[in-house]
């Protein structure tokens, strides 16, 4: 076959004119070094014989050709050139590398495809962009790089989840994107993945795309590719940091003096004496942050990979360990984070006869096997329920950490005679000073740290094995399996302690927890590509079958002998006493099987067509609704391919156009939810010696006919690559309807059992984004710069009850903060409207409605004046309306990166625009809470404020949920920056190095906020989405590292 | 080279992978579907179990603090509600000054109420799918059904009147009829006309079985409804029924009225039904509250920031102090009054809250030591059952019935007369429905009777007015009988609930 094409190539050459041989010289080198490559190819094309040659140690070559043959240059893991020699004899020929090859590939799901022929709407993120902000997780990593994706630090506890958003918050149920990593979905543990092993991420955004994820792409797709090695000699690179973490910010709360100076005056103003005769006799008192943030926590990170191939075996592997202290607690045990992760990648060339034969020439298969362990411990936070953090802002300045001398005796004294009082103290003998019950659930934050709480660990791992045969000519059968396995569990024990009233612990206990989950996929592939002439298809056909499965066990005992043995067996409550629990059970199972197809067509690049079709089959809905189909279709239109386009300007290279429908699925509920079980532990009490007897009852109500929920979006795109793609522009639109959401039935409690879920609700997403992409030169320095820039309109349609709302996050002594509403985002801020503070009397007095009655009879000078919203003549709680929203209008990421010679700088910035914070961390039914800063600008007088009210003990009409609490959540962050240095190749040849670099970055270094909390990514998703109960801050990290390759 | 083995492999992976239907069909682990589990006599009998189990939620369950005495009782006249003041358990205050909105209503006892009728119900439908059971046992456990289901409807008629009513339970879309008060009288009073024929509780039950419905239990409960009804037609049934249980010399005043509300009086002699909470072992929680354990009662109605001990109390959130003029009522001598006045202020020191008196419920006080044994949330795990019928209220019943029905007056007399005697008062009182009423209030305060009493008797009007303090602003009028239906249910409803003109 070859040798016929070349007798017929060499019949078509011999026929054309013969032109003259001339003697060919270059150098071929590295076109963003300047570096002379050694060993390229050097082939003149389309000659009668072959004529070709290497270069040498300087890159050069030289050969005979006719004036105006073409060349083709090629080498290894750089783009292959064609050259026309139009007479030139000294040629500087530039090559560059593969990666940017791969830059125009994507990959969707099952397969890759040209990024010039792409229909949907894909954003890709490279390992390029990935080292520039050094995440820790995959999760963290997309935030600030893709367009549409809205990343929601879940908070800056070491190892913490984000949550991950793509184009809105789709549905009230669970609007988590599906996670694809190297073809095997993954459920959980998403931190097994280490960042640096990540070759690309890829967001299927719009439906088209999603769609051959049918029942799960609802919220979008994330793939994950991970590294492969590549044919050559081993590589090896050793990466290390080191960084100091600190909190970027505190919040500026009351000093002593200051405290009790308003406390006196809040007392005053509720008509009680006066609490502190000298209040500035205390002071500054004790900044209770200061002692609960731990300064310059350590972080470091170890990296070793090797890679490298021959012809029949590619192969990577990877290890690293990564140990995060954290900012709260890392200093008492409490809060950190520890990660060993092991990755073998390889790919076997078992078979490979397509030079000889084209049916069953060729088969490849791949191991990718990954291990990881992880051991954490997290503090409790986000809350305003007595956790370290929101103690630290509440517990007067007044008190000391420690009770000492006459003051420690007070304290035994004093509580001596309170149920499950046992002093406390220090590890160097202090004892705790007890804040007492006027703070509420509020705690001395150090006593709570000294416990101990609980260890998390994981084991996983993941292994994807495939194999593919190429069946004939472009046809091939792809099979592969993948197993997560994974065993995770927590234990600890709680000693005997006293916190505070109603937060103590009279019975020591141990517990552990242990628990395994296998998921194991089994898919096969059909795929056939093939272009003829101007048309090119493709077609891929597939079966998939998925099942979950796992288990656990728990146990615990009362008792501990000895707290240095803090272990069930080392404890010695009896099971007789109900001084043991155990309980354990397999999980249900859950399964998925699926059918799936999809075409793809295109004109001579002109016109491209794709449709997919997937069905799929899930075990979480009844026989009557175990299957659904999900189609898409995408259309595709490049411009510049068209005839009439030949003439256009130079530096336009490519125009294409994209239009995409399709439905994805959902079915992320809880197993058995369209049938009845048996519910036990429904127990009674009876007899003389209250005998604990076994009550059985009905699990709930059942809803045979729950579907699937649904999720139909139209994605309108347009690529733009302006001279000669150095500056790359997209641009979406989408418009995405989510139906039947599957939440809860809103039907009446008087059913008398949990309601069944249903498919009742309805949410409306739409957005634009834009990307934008710019690579330049200026002399010797290589820069490239990326935008990414979303808006997102979310609306929820239908909730799905008769009301239209429901209430949905609260506030101690606010009220409902958040609600979901028909027509509104979900959720949304609900509160009342203000208007000012009342000045004087005359102000409350001519506050009237229509009729002249007064609107805040009540009111006194230095109140709240809020607003009447609906008109009716009084305020009440049906003025409470909209007063913001946590989800921002508009997100966006911008990156820059140069390099100058061997010096390089990489910066990431990120923000939002158009979101509130409302700030719920200030307990206003806690009368002896310590106060913002902000509160000694109250008013105090006739003109001395007109948005602060007076400061009253115990107020409650002033702090009802307001717009007083909302805050613009705006934020621009420089979230990284690091400056590096390669030391040159003629001094680390000499040792051997290929590369080594040194660098220096700063995380969170930056950060423009109006926002005066902890942090502004605010870390509340789901009901409580931009609402701060107390956020465990991200940390500024000043960090040194060195990347070394051999 | 080995090219027909990968053929082979390639098309057994083909073969293996060609799934199934059965593939998808996924059995729980852990739990049976309920058409194969009820199926059995033992599996019936833990069916009957779970009906009894809504008994203990009102206190603390669906995120509400709704026991049901002191729910009916700050209706009445002798507690306030207390608490650090009016926004906390708004809808108790706003229930005591007849304000509650649809909003703000107590809900739990609503939803605890339909989850035990759902569960007897279920009971009932699940006896029909059981072969091998005898027609004894399968009465036994029918008739418990009944009777609890009856117990259960009886709390949202009294609290809403005008309801949804169903005997089957509610399947797709899960609507269910309202009916009126009378209407819903009228379905109860049917089945407890039945459960009576079926005969099947003794008068009284063995001491394993305390907390079982019995005869007794049935007998009371028809009399409740019977007399709030003000069924004129019944009177002598109830009577009848209230002589029944006297003449069975099963049950007797306790000698000592202070004893009964200590642990030690439970299910003492004069003790007809109580709830069961315990303290030894207890685990209910505030993770798990509908697990059986003990109760919140006690910390909700003790004094905030009491020294633990003091007096042999512990303390509490302060809710509830008890009127000074409750205290005033009793005469000199009456063992009932410190029984049931628990002079806190003179006794010790706490943080005094919203409509502090000094007074506090003794009935069901924080008593130090009476939750030492619970194993979870020390707040929620006391173990003071809960009284809710006393063979005093048989004697009271029975003597107002005679004097409703013109029976005897001596026997009226007598009855009274026990009562009154055994709280060491020695004068007589002459049996006049006035005076019943009285004693009534002396014998039951803090134990959830007063208020259906006041109402029944048309003195409602007359007796809950506003108060000299500016607590009670609103006079009770026949509107207030019926509770706002909560605004939530009348949403869920689609339309097909009407709400109470409250």
């Amino acid at each position: 076959m070859r040798k016929l094409l070349l007798f017929l190539l060499f019949m078509s050459v011999s026929l054309s004119v013969f032109s003259q041989n001339i003697l060919v010289k270059g150098t071929v080198v590295d076109g963003k070094s300047n570096e002379p490559i050694i060993g390229a190819n050097v082939v003149v094309q389309n000659s009668p014989t072959p004529v070709g040659t290497v270069t040498d140690l300087d890159g050069a070559f030289s050969l005979s050709a006719p004036s105006d043959a073409t060349l083709e240059i090629t080498y290894f893991g750089y783009k292959t050139l064609q050259i026309k020699v139009n007479g030139s004899q000294a040629l500087v020929i530039k090559m560059f590398e593969d990666a940017e090859l791969l830059d125009e590939v994507v990959v969707v799901g099952y397969g890759v495809q040209k990024k010039s022929v792409v229909t949907a709407s894909i954003a890709k993120v490279s390992s390029d962009e990935l080292d520039m902000t050094a995440p820790v997780r995959m999760d963290n990593a997309l935030k600030g790089l893709a367009s549409g994706v809205t990343v929601t630090s879940s908070s800056g506890q070491p190892g913490a989840a984000s949550e991950i958003r793509i184009r809105g918050v789709g549905t009230i149920n669970n609007s988590d994107p599906l996670y694809i990593v190297d073809g095997m979905p993954i459920e959980g543990g998403l931190d097994y993945i280490n960042p640096n092993d990540i070759a690309s991420i890829e967001v299927l955004k719009d439906a088209a795309s999603g769609a051959v994820y049918g029942a799960r792409a609802a919220n979008g797709v994330i793939l994950v590719t991970t590294k492969m090695g590549t044919e050559g000699k081993t590589r090896v690179s050793y990466d290390f940091s080191y960084g100091l973490q600190s909190a970027w910010r505190r919040r500026d709360v009351l000093n002593a003096s200051e405290y009790a100076v308003l406390r006196n005056e809040g007392a005053i103003n509720a008509g009680l004496a006066p609490i502190y005769s000298d209040p500035y006799s205390y002071g500054e008192g004790t900044d209770w942050q200061d002692e609960v943030f731990y300064d310059n926590a350590p972080v470091e990170n170890h990296q070793l990979s090797l890679s490298g191939g021959t012809k029949n075996v590619n192969y990577l592997f990877s290890a690293g360990y990564y140990n995060q202290k954290g900012i709260v607690g890392g200093n008492y045990d409490r809060s950190q984070y520890q990660r060993l992760t092991l990755r073998s990648n390889t790919k076997y060339t078992l078979l490979d006869e397509s030079k000889n034969r084209n049916w069953l020439n060729k088969l490849v298969v791949t191991a990718n096997i990954s291990y990881a362990r992880i051991k954490s411990k997290s503090i409790a936070v986000n809350s305003t329920w007595g956790t370290p953090l929101s103690s630290a802002l509440a517990l007067s300045p007044i008190l000391s950490v420690y009770d000492e001398g006459d003051a420690a005796e007070a304290q035994i004294e004093k509580y001596s005679n309170t149920t499950g009082y046992v002093p406390m103290y220090s590890e160097d003998g202090k004892l705790y000073s007890i804040p007492g019950s006027e703070y509420g659930e509020m705690t001395n934050p150090l006593a709570n740290l000294s416990l101990p709480g609980s260890n998390n660990w994981s084991h996983k791992f993941v292994a994807n094995f495939s194999a593919q045969l190429q069946l004939w000519d472009n046809l091939k059968f792809k099979t592969s399996y993948g197993a997560d396995v994974s065993f995770y569990g927590y234990d600890g024990y709680n000693p005997v302690y006293y916190l505070r009233n109603g937060g103590y612990n009279t019975i020591s206990n141990a517990y552990s927890d242990k628990a395994d989950g296998t998921v194991w996929q089994l898919e096969n592939v059909l795929s056939y590509d093939k272009t003829i002439g101007v048309h090119s298809f493709s077609i891929i056909l597939g079966q998939s079958a998925k099942q979950s499965s796992g288990s656990y066990l728990y146990g615990s005992r009362n008792y501990i002998i000895n707290y240095d043995r803090p272990y069930i067996d080392a404890s010695s409550g009896l099971a007789e006493n109900a001084d043991m629990t155990v309980a354990g059970a397999p999980y249900a199972k859950s399964t998925l099987a699926s059918l799936f197809t999809r075409v793809s067509y295109n004109y001579n690049e002109r016109y491209m067509f794709q449709a997919t079709v997937r069905r799929d089959g899930s075990s979480r809905f009844g026989a009557n609704n175990h299957y659904a189909v999900f189609p898409s279709f995408s259309l595709g239109w490049n411009l510049t391919n068209e005839e009439f386009m030949k003439e256009r300007p130079s530096w336009l290279n490519m125009a294409k156009l994209r239009l995409s429908w399709g439905k994805n699925g959902n079915e992320n509920i809880g197993n058995f939810q369209y049938t009845v079980l048996t519910s036990t532990g429904n127990n009674a009490l009876f007899g003389i010696n209250e005998t604990m007897t076994q009550g059985v009852k009905a699990s709930g109500l059942a809803n045979e006919d729950l579907k699937w929920e649904e999720s139909e979006q139209t994605d309108l795109g347009f690529d733009l690559g302006l001279l000669n793609n150095a500056l790359t522009f997209t641009v979406d639109y989408y418009k995405k309807t989510t139906n039947g959401m599957l939440m809860t039935m809103n039907i009446p409690s008087y059913v008398g059992e949990s309601k069944p879920i249903g498919n009742v609700g309805k949410m409306e997403n739409s957005g634009i984004e834009f990307e934008v992409v710019s690579k330049f030169n200026i002399g010797e320095a290589n820069l490239r710069i990326g935008g990414n820039l979303s808006y997102l309109h979310n609306e929820l349609i239908e909730y799905g009850n008769d009301s239209g709302w429901a209430n949905l996050d609260s506030f101690q002594g606010a009220g409902t903060i958040s609600r979901a509403q028909n027509g509104k985002p979900f959720p949304y801020f609900y509160g009342y409207k203000t208007d000012g503070i009342f000045q004087n009397e005359s102000e409350v007095e001519t506050y009237v409605n229509s009729d002249g009655e007064l609107l805040q009879e009540d009111a006194v000078p230095g109140d709240v004046r809020f607003v009447d919203v609906n008109g009716d003549g009084v305020i009440d709680d049906d003025d409470r309306t909209d007063i913001g929203k946590g989800m921002p209008d508009w997100t966006f990421g911008f990156n820059f990166s140069a390099n100058w010679k061997n010096l390089d700088l990489n910066m990431m910035f990120q923000g939002t625009i158009g979101n509130d914070i409302f700030d719920a961390t200030r307990r206003t039914d806690i009368s002896a809470t310590n106060l913002p800063t902000w509160m000694l600008d109250r008013w105090t007088g006739e003109g001395t404020s007109n948005t602060i009210p007076h400061y009253v003990q115990g107020d409650s009409k002033n702090w009802q949920s307001s717009d007083l609490y909302v805050y613009d959540g705006s934020y621009l962050r420089l979230k990284n920056i690091q400056i590096g240095y390669t030391l040159p190749k003629k001094w680390t040849n000499k040792i051997l190095i290929s590369s080594l670099r040194f660098y220096l970055s700063a995380e969170n270094l930056l950060t423009f906020t109006k926002y005066h909390g902890y942090d502004c990514e605010m870390s509340s998703g789901g009901t409580s989405l931009g609402i701060d109960y107390g956020v465990y801050p991200q940390a500024r990290v000043f960090t040194i590292g060195a990347n070394l390759k051999f | 080279m080995k090219l027909k083995y990968i053929i082979v492999g390639f098309i057994s992976t083909l073969l293996i992978s060609g799934c199934s239907e059965s593939f998808l069909e996924v059995d729980s682990p852990t739990d049976e579907t309920i058409d194969t589990y009820f199926t059995t006599e033992a599996h019936i009998q833990e069916a009957v179990v779970a009906a009894y189990e809504p008994l203990h939620w009102p206190d603390w369950a669906m995120s509400e603090y709704n026991p049901i005495n002191i729910m009916s009782d700050i209706m009445a006249d002798d507690i306030w509600v207390g608490g650090q003041d009016k926004t906390d358990n708004k809808n108790w205050h706003l229930m005591m000054n007849y304000e509650s909105l649809p909003n703000y209503v107590i809900k739990g006892i609503w939803t605890d109420a339909y989850s035990g009728v759902k569960r007897c119900n279920d009971v009932i439908k699940y006896l029909g799918w059981c072969d091998n059971i005898s027609t004894e046992n399968e009465n036994y456990y029918k008739a418990q059904a009944l009777a609890l289901k009856v117990f259960y409807y009886n709390w949202l008629w009294k609290f809403w009147g005008n309801i949804p009513y169903y005997e089957e339970n509610l399947s797709s879309p899960f609507i269910a009829d309202q009916i009126s008060a009378d209407s819903v009288y009228t379905n109860m009073i049917n089945n407890l006309e039945t459960v009576i024929n079926m005969d099947a509780f003794p008068m009284k039950e063995t001491a394993d079985n305390y907390g079982r419905v019995t005869k007794a239990m049935v007998y009371m409960l028809y009399a409740e409804i019977v007399m709030y009804q003000k069924d004129e037609s019944r009177y002598a049934t109830a009577l009848s029924y209230m002589e029944e249980i006297i003449n069975s010399g099963q049950y007797s005043l306790a000698s000592d009225f202070t004893g009964i509300f200590l642990e030690s009086g439970e299910w003492g002699s004069g003790s007809i039904y109580e709830v069961i909470y315990k303290d030894d072992d207890a685990v209910r929680s505030w993770d798990n509250p509908l697990y059986p354990g003990g109760t919140i009662l006690p910390t909700l109605i003790s004094p905030h920031s009491w020294a633990d001990g003091t007096d042999g109390h512990d303390q509490g959130w302060g809710f509830c102090p008890v009127r000074q003029s409750t205290y005033d009522m009793y005469e000199e001598g009456d063992t009932r009054r410190d029984a049931t006045c628990w002079n806190a202020a003179a006794v010790g020191d706490y943080n005094h809250r919203y409509q502090d008196t000094g007074f506090f419920l003794e009935k069901y006080a924080a008593l130090t030591g009476n939750n030492e044994d619970q194993k979870a949330d020390a707040q929620l795990n006391w173990n003071n059952n809960l009284r809710i019928y006393r063979y005093a209220e048989t004697l009271l019943n029975a003597a107002e019935l005679l004097v409703r029905t013109s029976g005897s007056m001596t026997d009226a007399s007598t009855y009274l007369n026990l009562v009154h005697h055994r709280a060491g008062l020695t004068d007589n009182v002459s049996p006049t429905i006035d005076n019943i009423i009285k004693e009534r209030h002396l014998e039951f305060v803090g134990e959830g009777k007063r208020y259906w009493d006041l109402i029944r008797t048309d003195k409602a009007e007359s007796t809950l007015v506003p108060d000299e303090f500016g607590y009670r602003t609103n006079t009770w009028s026949n509107s207030k009988k019926y509770l706002p239906i909560p605004q939530s249910e009348i949403d869920a409803a689609n339309g097909t609930l009407v709400q109470n003109n409250y």
